[in-house]
């Protein structure tokens, strides 16, 4: 998708590495995406006293397209499941996901019909924060966390990562 | 394609035998007689079941076939002019001794703003047998409350009622291919075994991801009524300016929109069936997760209901510092309405978000000292609050009130008289009195559009009568006027506060009363009888009388309610929440016709909604 592409097969890249994740872990976007209790301590981590600009994250962009991280923000319903994969989905790699929370994380208390228990049975997540909210503290842990994995990575990882189809492949548009 | 939702069964949570002789039971039939019944009773006759006081409450029960007549004269009957119908919701009793009854019922709270009078009217269901489980069918009241349109939509969905003359007839929060009507009691709670093993052969491991709803990519629909002729957009569940997972389809010509299709569910988290299957005290923990920007209203509005219900008195103190809280949660709420209103309007103001977020934190600090939680707190507890107040709290609260009115001042000085924020906002979203009762709003929605009425001072609980303070309105019906009121309201808070926090008297915290209150843990140590209760209260919980009481309490963004069925049982037979965004949304159509899309952000915005309370 990005730069990974166009560096050739077989070329070490160890010090490219470096300097590529340095920057990612230093601007990595989240997805302006809220769903339920914990999107308001994601709020309060974005405002002046939790401050995640510190992190480079202050930006938060509502199209996938634009973001590399999905903090999963809440409990995660049946009606709303596809479309965080799909959200998903149309993020471009190189991505992360948080599951922020304990509903988003196994489910927490809503053991029922009518939540997903855990947002990992449809998308791959990097991070789990426990709490019910977590405290934007625990958030920043978080962030963390992922900088340390992202800091870890190669860019080659990120080479030939699947292609989401594009919705008219998925359903066409009738009109 | 059957959803295979495992039924989790777990021996501790549904072993009926705890109960004494004689429960599970019917709630008792209504007694004695009031102005009000006797008026029904005199036009319908033998058409009134049964009419009288029940809980406290004008109960009327009426033959299903006169519900719509009775509904029409409750409205125009000048000596009784119930303008609004504020909730609709229904009982399935397939787990009750019937005794050849009908097996579901509807109840309905009609409310009189004029007289201030509160009648709840239930409704026997006529059943025939079906194949998809929705046996039922009763009138729908569209045709004379408006209001009633979104409600019935909720019943018929998670209920399986069908009410014969509703215009739209969809289900509203579920998907639309779900298999079943949740909150029938045969449908299973759902859910999964949570594991503890690590061997994946284990059949702990069966039950993993199967209550996940198999994904077919689907065309959307065309909501009924809208034409392809026109522009049909979608706005959401992602989407910066919907507050949440809100999903409207929208149809334009041109600029202007000409309807708006809201599309709830997105959140719906089983609040209700999760409440039928928990004991009464552990439900309020819940209820915080519901309207996550006011979760001590929340917990006042479950316990005040429960406690109704088991009559029971709460000391002097914990009603003060339910005030408190309850207070300083509106000052909370309105904030974030406020910054993320401004925000959404001018689409980069994040100045404002920072500045309220400032106070709000100050706020969630002063929650932190008394509870430890910041968000969901659990704070009010059946029978009074979890902890007495820290010492140093007042302090702080008092430092609080003295900076906050400024702030207002502040916030207001920075958008009130600020030219582009009077052109987005000065008549636009307009929704009249008459429309507002007959959509059944509530809070700022109806103070907006001139309903002087507020249940703190006009039906007082939890002691408010014991303060002074003013309920702003508005005659202008717009944005602009529920901005308006929102911030006055939280100068009349800051009032509220002040007088509670000067007369805070000592005492205890909590009821005495160890059969629902837990004893205090210093007790535990030296008390068999209290480690007694302290088990009992665990193991157990406390048994409610049955019946069925329905209480509203006003939350930062209207009435939110509580109808409790009891059956005797230590849990709720039936656990029904009036969410007062739920309603207070339904007019986001009515408000945004003619306008522009733009203003629908400005709408959303205004009627300050929260998805957790919507979709429950």
């Amino acid at each position: 998708m990005g730069i990974e592409e166009k560096v050739p097969e077989g070329i070490l890249t160890t010090s490219l590495d470096s300097v590529i994740n340095w920057g990612r872990a230093n601007s990595t976007w989240p997805l302006l995406f809220g769903l339920a209790c914990c999107a308001m301590e994601m709020i309060a981590t974005g405002t002046a006293r939790h401050d995640i600009a510190r992190y480079g994250s202050e930006l938060f962009r509502a199209s996938p397209r634009q973001a590399d991280l999905m903090i999963v923000s809440g409990r995660v319903s049946n009606k709303m499941a596809p479309v965080i994969k799909r959200i998903y989905d149309q993020m471009l790699a190189p991505k992360w996901v948080i599951a922020m929370g304990i509903c988003a994380s196994a489910g927490g208390p809503f053991n029922n019909y009518a939540i997903i228990q855990g947002v990992d049975k449809i998308i791959p997540v990097d991070v789990y924060v426990p709490g019910c909210p977590p405290r934007p503290e625990s958030l920043l842990y978080a962030m963390d966390l992922l900088r340390a994995k992202q800091r870890r990575e190669s860019v080659g990882a990120w080479r030939n990562v699947e292609e989401p189809l594009a919705i008219d492949e998925i359903a066409p548009l009738r009109i | 394609m059957p959803l295979d939702v495992a039924p989790v069964v777990r021996a501790y949570e549904t072993q009926r035998t705890l109960n004494p002789p004689g429960i599970p039971a019917l709630a008792p039939v209504p007694e004695g007689e009031t102005d009000d019944t006797r008026r029904i009773c005199e036009q319908f006759g033998e058409d009134i079941v049964v009419a009288g006081l029940h809980n406290g409450n004008e109960v009327v029960y009426v033959a299903p076939g006169q519900l719509k007549a009775l509904a029409t004269f409750l409205r125009d009957d000048p000596e009784l002019s119930y303008e609004t119908l504020i909730d609709v919701t229904s009982v399935d009793r397939s787990h009750l001794p019937l005794d050849g009854e009908a097996r579901f019922q509807t109840v309905y709270q009609f409310r009189s703003y004029s007289r201030n009078q509160h009648l709840t009217v239930v409704a026997d269901c006529e059943t025939e047998p079906d194949s998809d489980g929705a046996s039922a069918k009763i009138d729908s009241l569209t045709g004379v409350y408006q209001g009633a349109e979104w409600p019935e939509r909720e019943v018929y969905d998670l209920m399986g009622i069908r009410f014969t003359g509703h215009p739209d007839p969809r289900r509203i929060l579920m998907p639309k291919n779900w298999p079943n009507h949740p909150l029938q009691k045969q449908a299973p709670l759902g859910g999964e075994e949570v594991p503890f093993t690590f061997t994946w052969d284990d059949p702990e491991f069966e039950t993993l991801g199967s209550q996940i709803l198999p994904a077919e990519s689907t065309i959307p629909d065309l909501p009924p009524g809208m034409s392809r002729q026109n522009m049909v957009i979608n706005m959401g569940p992602h989407h910066p300016s919907t507050h949440g997972v809100l999903r409207l389809v929208v149809e334009m010509d041109g600029e202007r929109i000409v309807s708006i299709d809201p599309d709830l569910g997105f959140l719906h988290s089983g609040f209700e069936k999760t409440g039928e299957n928990k004991r009464y005290k552990d439900f309020v923990y819940y209820t915080d997760r519901m309207d996550y920007l006011s979760a001590m209203s929340n917990n006042l509005g479950y316990c005040l209901t429960i406690e109704h219900m088991l009559g029971l008195e709460i000391p002097e103190r914990a009603q003060v510092i339910r005030v408190i809280m309850a207070e300083m949660q509106r000052i909370a709420s309105h904030l974030f309405w406020l910054a993320t209103h401004v925000l959404d309007v001018s689409g980069t103001g994040m100045s404002l978000l920072m500045y309220a977020t400032r106070e709000r934190e100050r706020i969630l600090d002063l929650f932190e000292m008394a509870c430890g939680a910041r968000l969901t707190v659990s704070y009010i507890r059946i029978g009074g609050v979890w902890q007495d107040l820290p010492d140093s709290f007042v302090a702080e609260l008092k430092d609080f009130l003295r900076v906050m009115p400024q702030k207002i001042s502040e916030y207001e000085a920075m958008v009130t008289e600020a030219p582009l924020w009077q052109e987005r906002l000065i008549g636009i979203g307009h929704v009249s009195a008459e429309d507002a009762l007959g959509m059944g709003l509530t809070g700022p929605m109806l103070r907006g559009s001139g309903v002087d009425w507020d249940l703190r001072r006009d039906r007082p609980y939890s002691g408010y009568e014991a303060y002074e303070f003013e309920v702003p309105t508005s005659d202008s019906g717009d944005c602009y006027g529920r901005f308006k009121i929102r911030l006055e309201e939280m100068r009349q808070s800051v009032r509220i506060l002040e007088q509670a926090v000067d007369n805070l008297p000592g005492g205890l915290y909590k009821s005495n009363n160890r059969k629902v209150a837990l004893p205090p843990r210093a007790e535990l140590d030296v008390s068999m009888e209290a480690l007694i209760h302290h088990f009992k209260l665990m193991t157990e919980g406390f048994h409610v009388a049955p019946g069925f009481f329905y209480h509203g309490i006003e939350n930062s963004k209207g009435e939110l309610g509580f109808f409790v069925y009891s059956d005797g049982s230590a849990r709720p037979y039936r656990l029904h929440v009036h969410g007062p965004s739920f309603n207070n949304l339904y007019a986001i159509d009515h408000i945004s016709r003619g306008e522009m899309l733009s203003d629908v952000v400005t709408n959303i915005g205004s009627i300050d909604i929260v998805l957790g309370e919507v979709d429950r």
